[in-house]
């Protein structure tokens, strides 16, 4: 118990229920662990190759047993790091030596089976953010277009969640989705799914992702077609199993391409903030509020949303299911007039507009009814519901109207409520 | 020598991760993943000073204070005043009776601002005195004093009834 203060059976009680509640928790330690390690071994990176990018210009920094060489000119001692850098091209970072288009291509081939190649296409990632390989393999029974991209994402952050978490089905239609953590803490998610999630064409759409403890982040893809889009089906499925996904996705020849890839100048440095979500309502908060303001009488049967800003209730009237969704954002004035020129302006000025029309994902008769607002200031805090009569996009129509009218939407949209978000 | 360190970093970031984790859990009032990226951020930070660390002694108080310190950091970029947070903690196992007291703590620390509920944590969890505590947070003895007992009174409020289960003799 902390001594010198007087304490009483409250704090007593208070510590207990502490020591029992912060004991439930438990985390994937290995996986803590090695993204600690990760962020401090590329903040040390980047600091060794501030000061010897600041100093001489040469940066020979042995990494994971590669060699580093310096490029461009000098910079001046001002840099102190890297990750500071504005140049698109890495002036006086250590960058390892990168992958050509052609070498990507020659280690994707390598890890298929055997097969006939054509249409070759990459990039090395050097002049152009990110690097990829794709090219149409025939096993004997179809080509197939495949692909392998690669990028870097900050490891534990909401990307990560984005890339590695299976889609929600009340938006996507897909055949299969898991994803597990690997002994070395990476996290991976394999995919059966369709390039169409309205599946207007059938063609079959399977990836897998990879995403390290470091950040590094591979995406294998396939399709039963020769190409992604616009290309007839040539097979039954894509060429590789689930497993050989896995198999090609892990090579570790990916992770040092990755690691080649130059710093992309626009993103955050790594180590200035552990906190990668961009400012915005919480996706919970905003359920919870939409949630709050529905008509009695709609029963709310299923919820989702995202991190943040996102919302989503699926309610039954008992005369079907109707999607509901909504978006509180911050920041939009910029757009105001394209948003809201055919709109109203409210006393107060808040701006109006109502749409209806058909859904975005083409399912059959499904309509879309919209009310969009945004608030008087300077903060463009806006808040835009729309209602479906479907209780998924993709979905055809259960209904003839959605279960709210526009006159509701418009209702929720306005509530006083939201403004504690903004 | 330089391999003997990275090993003591490795055995300490291993031996420390849950707990670090859990205090985290506890800062956070239960944003599971935001507590996952602070505890990844303060064994980053600390692989890169474990040189002098090591020297300093007590790495794992060092530890603590690194993690508070990444979490008002995040909390006031996050937003410009205290905020409370309101969001429905991810508890594992929430279905038996004892989960929905640890529930209902969690939410009230929600409910405390940052700084506050930091120096519950650091006084009730992690068991620091005034001193240490205000050391961790670079404020005066009497802030820390200050808070506490405001903080304490918040808590009493919102949980007085609900804590009497943890009634000991």
């Amino acid at each position: 118990m902390p001594e010198n203060q007087p304490h009483d059976a409250f704090e007593d009680r208070l510590t207990a229920a502490l020591r029992d509640t912060g004991d439930q928790f438990d985390a994937d330690r290995a996986a803590l662990v090695a993204g600690g390690h990760a962020r401090g071994r590329r903040a040390r990176m980047r600091r060794r190759a501030g000061v010897l990018g600041g100093a001489a210009g040469i940066a020979l920094v042995g990494v994971g047993g590669a060699m580093l060489l310096p490029e461009g000119s000098p910079s001046g001692p001002e840099r102190s790091s890297v990750a500071s850098s504005a140049t698109a091209r890495p002036s006086a970072s250590a960058t390892l030596v990168p992958f050509s288009g052609d070498d990507l291509l020659r280690e994707l081939k390598k890890l298929l089976p055997k097969g006939r190649f054509s249409e070759e296409a990459a990039s090395g990632g050097v002049n152009a953010p990110g690097a990829y390989a794709h090219l149409v393999y025939d096993d004997g029974k179809g080509g197939a277009a495949i692909g392998v991209s690669f990028a870097r994402v900050e490891p534990g952050s909401r990307q990560v969640r984005e890339l590695t978490e299976c889609p929600d089905e009340t938006f996507v239609e897909y055949d299969d989705c898991s994803t597990s953590r690997l002994p070395d803490g990476s996290l991976l998610k394999l995919y059966r799914g369709y390039e169409y999630p309205d599946r207007r064409v059938d063609t079959k759409f399977w990836s897998a992702d990879l995403v390290t403890a470091e950040g590094q982040h591979v995406t294998v893809s396939e399709w039963n077609s020769p190409a992604e889009k616009d290309a007839p089906i040539t097979r039954q499925d894509p060429p590789l199993s689930t497993a050989q996904l896995k198999e090609v996705v892990t090579a570790e020849v990916w992770r040092r391409v990755v690691d080649s890839l130059p710093d992309d100048p626009k993103k955050p440095s790594m180590s200035a903030a552990p906190d990668t979500r961009p400012p915005g309502a919480s996706g919970e908060a905003v359920v919870e509020t939409l949630a709050g303001l529905l008509p009695e009488k709609l029963k709310v049967v299923t919820r989702g949303g995202q991190e943040t800003e996102y919302g989503y209730v699926v309610v039954d009237d008992s005369k079907g299911r109707s999607l509901v969704q909504i978006n509180v954002q911050h920041g939009m004035a910029d757009v105001a007039g394209q948003l809201y020129g055919n709109g109203e302006t409210l006393p107060d000025g808040t701006r109006v507009t109502t749409r209806q029309g058909p859904g975005e994902r083409g399912a059959a008769g499904v309509v879309m009814w919209t009310a969009d607002t945004m608030r008087p200031g300077t903060d463009g805090f806006r808040v835009v519901i729309s209602a479906f009569n479907t209780g998924a996009q993709h979905e055809d129509a259960t209904r003839d109207a959605p279960a709210l009218t526009v006159e509701q939407l418009k209702e929720i949209a306005l509530s006083p409520k939201w403004d504690r978000m903004r | 020598m330089r391999q003997r360190r990275a090993d003591e970093y490795a055995e300490f970031a291993a031996a420390r991760a849950g707990h670090l984790y859990r205090s985290a859990c506890l800062l956070t009032a239960g944003d599971t993943h935001l507590a996952e990226d602070l505890v990844q951020e303060t064994l980053g930070r600390l692989y890169v000073r474990w040189g002098r660390m090591t020297r300093v002694g007590n790495p794992a108080g060092y530890a603590q204070t690194v993690l508070t310190r990444a979490f008002l950091a995040h909390q006031r970029r996050r937003s410009s005043g205290e905020r409370a947070t309101d969001v429905f903690p991810d508890l594992p196992g929430a279905a038996d009776g004892d989960a929905s007291l640890r529930l209902t703590l969690l939410a009230a620390l929600a409910r405390l601002p940052a700084k506050d509920r930091a120096v519950i944590v650091l006084r009730y969890w992690e068991d620091r005195s005034v001193e240490q505590t205000a050391d961790v947070l670079n404020v005066s003895s009497a802030a820390v004093r200050t808070r506490c007992v405001r903080a304490l009174g918040r808590l009493r409020e919102l949980l007085g009834e609900d804590l009497s289960e943890y009634a000991r003799p």
